[in-house]
């Protein structure tokens, strides 16, 4: 039948405008589409044909890109949220992790034949003061764009402050494993080979730390429109 | 009625609609329509995305349910939403009992 797509090609249009992650994005979408098939279903009984009743409730809906801006603002929310309840957990928990290994299988740094300099403590301070720092931000973050949620704030602004928190977020992160990796390297390079298990948690909490820049990265996408 | 007069009332309106049970998108939109005598002009797909944020805010849950043999996203208010919807209402009711008073067209008290 002439124009009986013309729902689906609306629903196309809109997934193609769309970029945030699928699951969202389908649900969305398949509740997008409910909706227009049950309009052009209430247009049918009044009367009109197919193609018109189908054209009749996608022009109630709202042109694409008016309404493709609010979705594109749900999707940059929930990854934005996703991300920072990430954060939330995993950072403070792969820095336990590392520690318990490091104890089990070093002991104090200050057990090796030189104790670390002031400077160093200062930059170990940071990165252990770093991982539960975040974790707080992103907790913060969470129940402050809950309150913001009820407001007249949109999504988008809402996605992009999701955002910004979680670059800045796993931003401080990384920079402490950097941070006390490079130290440690320049104080004494054979600290870091001491122990092949603590070699393969720092390896791991660095795999760990740049996964969440990349997500970090996908908020900022996934909040431009 | 212009979908930007209503913009700032959507989500009291959708959380009013809410009150008498859960019910799916398209259902919410008529039954806006209805309430209002036809009088609400708003994109129907706007709806959706208000919907999903007053979810996030915790005051409305949503879930996939079985309504008329079709798979449907079902909504209902939950109990920070009715607390927000009582609020919505005290605060519309002063509002309009103060605009009533002045341009309801009512005598103006005597000079003192």
């Amino acid at each position: 039948m002439a124009g009986a797509g013309v729902i689906d090609d609306y629903v196309t249009a809109l997934d193609r405008r769309l970029r945030g992650p699928d699951p969202v994005k389908d649900d969305l979408l398949a509740e997008a589409r409910d909706s227009l098939h049950d309009a052009a279903a209430a247009h049918r009984d009044d009367g009109l044909t197919e193609e018109d009743a189908q054209r009749r409730a996608v022009a109630e809906f709202g042109p694409v890109t008016a309404i493709a801006r609010e979705y594109q603002g749900l999707l940059g929310l929930a990854h934005g949220a996703r991300t920072l309840r990430s954060v939330m957990l995993v950072i403070p928990l792969a820095y336990v992790m590392w520690e318990l290994n490091r104890r089990f299988w070093i002991g104090a740094w200050q057990d090796f034949d030189a104790p670390p300099p002031d400077w160093y403590l200062v930059v170990a301070r940071f990165n252990d003061t770093s991982a539960w720092l975040v974790a707080g931000v992103a907790v913060l973050a969470l129940l402050v764009g809950r309150r913001l949620a009820r407001t007249a704030v949109s999504t988008l602004t809402l996605a992009r402050l999701a955002g910004a928190v979680a670059v800045v977020a796993v931003g401080v992160s990384l920079l402490g494993n950097v941070a006390i990796l490079a130290a440690t390297a320049y104080l004494d390079a054979t600290r870091l080979l001491t122990s092949p298990p603590v070699a393969a948690a720092t390896v791991l909490s660095f795999v760990i730390a740049l996964r969440l820049a990349v997500l970090a990265r996908r908020c900022v996408v996934f909040s431009s429109v | 009625m212009k979908s930007d007069a209503l913009r700032g009332h959507l989500d009291a309106l959708l959380l009013a609609t809410l009150d008498g049970g859960q019910l799916h998108g398209y259902a919410i939109i008529e039954a806006l329509q209805r309430r209002s005598g036809g009088a609400l002009d708003l994109p129907t797909g706007t709806v959706y995305p208000a919907l999903r944020r007053l979810e996030t805010a915790g005051l409305v849950a949503s879930e996939w349910s079985t309504v008329g043999g079709r798979q449907r996203r079902t909504y209902r208010l939950t109990k920070a939403g009715q607390r927000a919807l009582a609020a919505e209402r005290t605060a519309w009711r002063d509002f309009t009992t103060a605009i009533e008073g002045v341009l309801g067209g009512g005598p103006w008290p005597a000079q003192a």
